[in-house]
């Protein structure tokens, strides 16, 4: 968090022209993705995506040989750039030799991280961006806002004002006449250029040739018509063969702008040339002499040898972790700061850039992992923003007030009820009657900001599942009660109702003693070491009474026991193999229920008609979507969906606590979906959502009821407290 | 046509029409160069551009506009120089020789330097490519799977007919329709004209629909900076096929 990015967040979510193009843009993107994924296999594609971009990165050094000997053969001067720095200044000398005063550029993001349209303008030369977007945010003297649409948070008025502007003609606010206008000035610009500047969406070792992707027809203009043609390419966008680069735009696009197909795709190999003049086989008929392939490494090389962050380079730029971004859709690109946006963003910064503007970028994530799903070429963006926070911690250390609570309070079970319960004592002037915090103090009150809080629970689960510390010998499934933190002291009575539906269906629940917080507050701030010793504290407490299950309330928490303990024990392989055996026993609790009572026949309707909300990491960390439903179905309710039930409620990550009005923001989506459903009842199987769902309702006074699932059937099964 | 040409076609045709680009079936030499006449006309086209196109050339659609007033310009060097010169180029004619007619078409005295007179020739082609109102090309492939016409060419103007005037006509062979993007690249490679020493095209330019775009705000806009309008004349009848 810094006080720079929590501006960039509230100047973007009050931004009303911003807020409603975004929107709507987001919307036609989903609908049209829709249309043009229809009748294909998204795994099986990103699956070959993902190959080919494997072996490519993996055969780099030889492909590169050969997209060297292929271009040069072909007539293209191949440069192999070390740096920003190194590409710019090449550049630039050949700018300069050729005495280029004006230069026509194509989209590229490789172009905006070396910074080139900015060097080369401090060296006199003109250089106008020819995507309509792209141009309308350059003469705006900002960034873009979105890959699909750069321009998306400009009014039409303020478009009418910049291209008047430019063209030195008074346009009204007529969209066609203001594309007239512009289509004619940057037509212009073309035929007055001395040279054209593209990026490459992919480049062919087998040919030596450069694949241009455009909608707008800019891209066969800028690097047609100028007589030298430039081109800078990260070197991660090398593939082996035609074959390799077809099946890459075959999904582009499709995840791009919702198209089976770009409008023009531009393979390009070497100058142009032509055999018509008698004498010779001369360069530059009809299109440029001099083509010059700059290859840029600028932290490629480093990123393709790190077995962590090495899958950053599988990113085809298409855009469609931003889509599916909760936060993206709340306040678009230019919070981030810099030209790589969202999750990938933060990875793609911090090796390519600057490791703190990385961190930045990395603390808007919420870790709910919609990107890691609909990624087509499959990248874990999630795990990788993960591994830079413990290496940002390695090397700069955490705040000293982080490392305090982490190690000093969340280590120690005893010590941390100690805290709590003091915390309990301290709030009382601020609990109202219903037991709920709707105010706080000076500078806490941000915390009740977005949502109203529960109060702390008196005594912990802890203390009142005493009596179950340990199972009886009997033959009935053994279940372990894993309840984390939200449970333990925000809401032991779901704890209570957990065991109770567990017994009542012929299980035998206790609660181990020794369990502890699981470490995921720390392990994603990067104290890697407190999370360790808490994995160490819970497999050992977890294990004791060899339970048969373990059922937790809390996915992330799940996540954290089934996933992170065996990344986290890597180097101990056998505290590796007791968190193997802990991870098989983990179980949701509606997963759990519909496995201990398989034959339990459908009861009759109840009339009544709930909504469920689906957890991030319940649905997409164990994939756990349809049992749930079937649970609730099966005691006789009638489950309505929402419109996107698996989208993040603004809890996930520190966002709630760092940004609460990015959190706010995230959350009145959620809440909007839930209140259009018409049903009185949201269930969801995530205790942190319980919290957020159930504060964002009451600060809108509505009458909503948010229960996990083990609540609605404790009272379906007449279980009282 | 076999029926799994006609497949292919159908293919194409329902998926380039939906990317707003005007599918028309000509069934005869005719047929093609009236549609193209009758669209200029409507759109009071007043010069065109072309491509090399040997189907467009065995359609004689050049002929054909001419004949109705409408200047057409080629583009093709070889074929620009075979039109100053009022006919085919033999490859025999001397350097001289092409001096002589491309001084005249620009009015200017150039040197017998093939430097000279190629940038001398660049300039009046890439102006008529500004001027003209329609551009006519031909796609040596077309990709049922998108809708995609595939059109190739070693000189950049083929890309400048595509793109710059308002209008653009492109012919296929519907021979030419292969099933999926995979298949391009065996088609180019089974292309001839490919000047000595080449592996592959400069130019190898994939276009499906007509371009359009939503960055000024309000709508998304057809039009965006190449022609206004695509259409595509699939050639049935015709027998040979390049691929």
């Amino acid at each position: 968090m810094s006080r720079a990015m929590t501006k960039r967040v509230h100047k973007a979510l009050t931004d009303e022209n911003l807020q409603t193009a975004l929107t709507r843009l987001l919307g036609l993107i989903k609908f049209v993705r829709q249309i043009a994924f229809a009748g294909l296999d998204f795994d099986s594609l990103s699956h070959e995506i993902r190959r080919i971009k494997e072996n490519s990165i993996a055969n780099l050094p030889q492909l590169v040989e050969q997209f060297k000997l292929q271009a040069t053969k072909a007539g293209a001067v191949v440069y192999e750039a070390e740096d920003a720095e190194d590409a710019v200044k090449y550049v630039l000398k050949l700018a300069q030799e050729r005495k280029v005063k004006y230069i026509v550029k194509s989209k590229s993001m490789l172009g905006e991280e070396i910074e080139l349209r900015e060097h080369l303008h401090k060296a006199g030369i003109g250089v106008t961006e020819t995507d309509i977007g792209e141009w309308i945010v350059q003469l705006a003297g900002e960034r873009p806002a979105h890959l699909v649409g750069p321009a998306i948070h400009k009014t039409i008025e303020q478009v009418a004002e910049l291209i008047s502007k430019a063209t030195g003609r008074e346009l009204g606010t007529d969209p066609q006449a203001l594309l007239d206008a512009a289509r004619r000035a940057l037509r212009q610009t073309y035929i007055d250029a001395d040279m054209g500047i593209s990026g490459a969406n992919i480049a062919i070792a087998e040919t030596g040739t450069l694949v241009v992707v455009t909608n707008e027809g800019n891209g066969c203009m800028a690097t047609t018509l100028p007589p030298v043609y430039v081109a800078v390419v990260g070197y991660e966008k090398i593939v082996s063969s035609w074959r390799d680069a077809a099946a890459i735009f075959r999904l582009l696009s499709r995840c791009t702008a919702g198209m089976k197909m770009p409008v023009y795709v531009s393979h390009i190999t070497g100058p142009s040339r032509t055999d018509a003049i008698p004498g010779a086989v001369l360069r530059g008929a009809g299109g440029p002499g001099e083509v010059h392939i700059v290859l840029v490494d600028n932290g490629r090389w480093q990123m393709r040898e790190s077995d962590e962050f090495r899958e950053a380079l599988y990113c085809i730029k298409c855009g469609t972790c931003l889509n599916v971004c909760p936060v993206f859709a709340s306040v678009a690109g230019q919070v981030y700061g810099y030209v790589y946006q969202g999750g990938i963003g933060a990875i793609l910064t911090a090796f390519l850039h600057d490791v703190d503007k990385a961190e930045e970028v990395a603390s808007l994530c919420l870790g709910c992992m919609a990107c890691k799903e609909a990624c087509p070429t499959r990248i874990d963006i999630p795990r990788m923003i993960t591994r830079l926070r413990a290496s940002l911690a390695e090397e700069k250390g955490l705040p000293w007030l982080n490392r305090m609570v982490y190690r000093s309070i969340l280590k120690h079970q005893p010590r941390l009820d100690k805290v709590i319960r003091i915390g309990s004592y301290l709030q009382q002037p601020f609990v109202d009657a219903d037991l709920m915090i709707r105010r706080l103090p000076g500078p806490l009150n941000t915390l009740t900001q977005a949502i109203s809080l529960p109060a702390l629970a008196r005594s912990p689960l802890r203390d009142m599942l005493k009596d179950y510390s340990s199972p009886r010998l009997t033959d009935k499934s053994r279940v372990a009660f894993y309840s984390g933190c939200v449970a333990n002291y925000a809401y032991p009575e779901i704890g209570g109702y957990v065991m109770k539906v567990l017994a009542k269906c012929g299980a035998q629940p206790y609660y181990p003693t020794g369990q502890a917080c699981c470490g995921a507050p720390a392990y994603f701030a990067g104290d890697v070491d407190t999370a360790l010793s808490l994995a160490k504290t819970n497999i050992a407490a977890l294990e004791e009474m060899k339970p048969d299950y373990i059922v937790t309330v809390c996915p992330g928490c799940a996540a954290m026991l089934q996933r992170e303990y065996l990344n986290l024990t890597t180097a101990e392989p056998r505290w590796n193999q007791r968190a193997r055996v802990l991870a098989g026993r983990i179980r949701d609790f509606s997963q759990l229920l519909l496995e201990l009572t398989p034959s339990m026949p459908k009861k009759p309707s109840r009339n009544q008609k709930v909504t469920y909300h689906d957890p991030c990491h319940l649905k997409r960390g164990t994939g756990v979507f349809n049992e749930p439903r079937q649970l609730l179905q099966r005691e006789g309710f009638e489950v309505i969906e929402m419109a996107d039930s698996d989208a993040c409620c603004g809890f996930g990550g520190h966002v709630v606590l760092s940004y609460p009005e990015l959190s706010k923001s995230i959350l009145k989506r959620k809440l909007d979906n839930i209140e259009a459903t018409g049903v009185e009842t949201v269930i969801t199987n995530c205790l942190p959502c319980v919290l957020q769902l159930r504060g964002g309702l009451d600060k809108r006074h509505s009458r909503i009821k948010v229960m996990h699932s083990a609540e609605l059937l404790a009272s379906t099964f007449e279980i009282t407290q | 046509m076999c029926a799994q040409v006609a497949g292919l076609v159908e293919q194409f045709e329902a998926e380039a029409s939906r990317a707003g680009a005007v599918v028309y079936e000509a069934s005869s030499a005719e047929d093609a160069c009236n549609y193209i006449l009758k669209l200029a006309q409507e759109r009071d086209v007043k010069t065109a551009v072309k491509s090399k196109s040997r189907v467009a050339d065995e359609v004689k659609v050049k002929k054909h506009l001419e004949k109705a007033g409408i200047e057409v310009k080629e583009t093709d060097l070889k074929e620009w120089i075979g039109q100053l010169a009022g006919e085919k180029l033999t490859g025999r004619e001397t350097m001289w020789q092409v001096e002589k007619l491309i001084s005249k078409a620009t009015g200017k005295k150039l040197d017998p330097d093939p430097r000279v007179l190629l940038n001398a020739a660049n300039g009046a082609i890439k102006q008529y490519c500004i001027d003209a109102d329609m551009g006519i090309s031909e796609a040596d492939v077309a990709i049922a799977e998108t809708g995609t016409l595939v059109i190739v060419g070693n000189e950049g103007v083929t890309r400048l007919v595509a793109v710059l005037p308002r209008i653009h006509v492109t012919i296929v062979n519907c021979q030419n329709v292969v099933p999926i993007m995979e298949d391009v690249i065996a088609a180019l490679k089974s292309l001839r004209g490919n000047i000595a020493g080449q592996v592959m095209p400069v130019y190898v330019t994939y276009i499906t629909g007509r371009n359009t775009t939503a960055d000024i705000p309000g709508a998304v806009l057809a039009r965006s900076q190449g022609p206004a309008e695509e259409h595509i004349i699939l050639m049935k009848a015709a027998k040979r096929g390049s691929a």
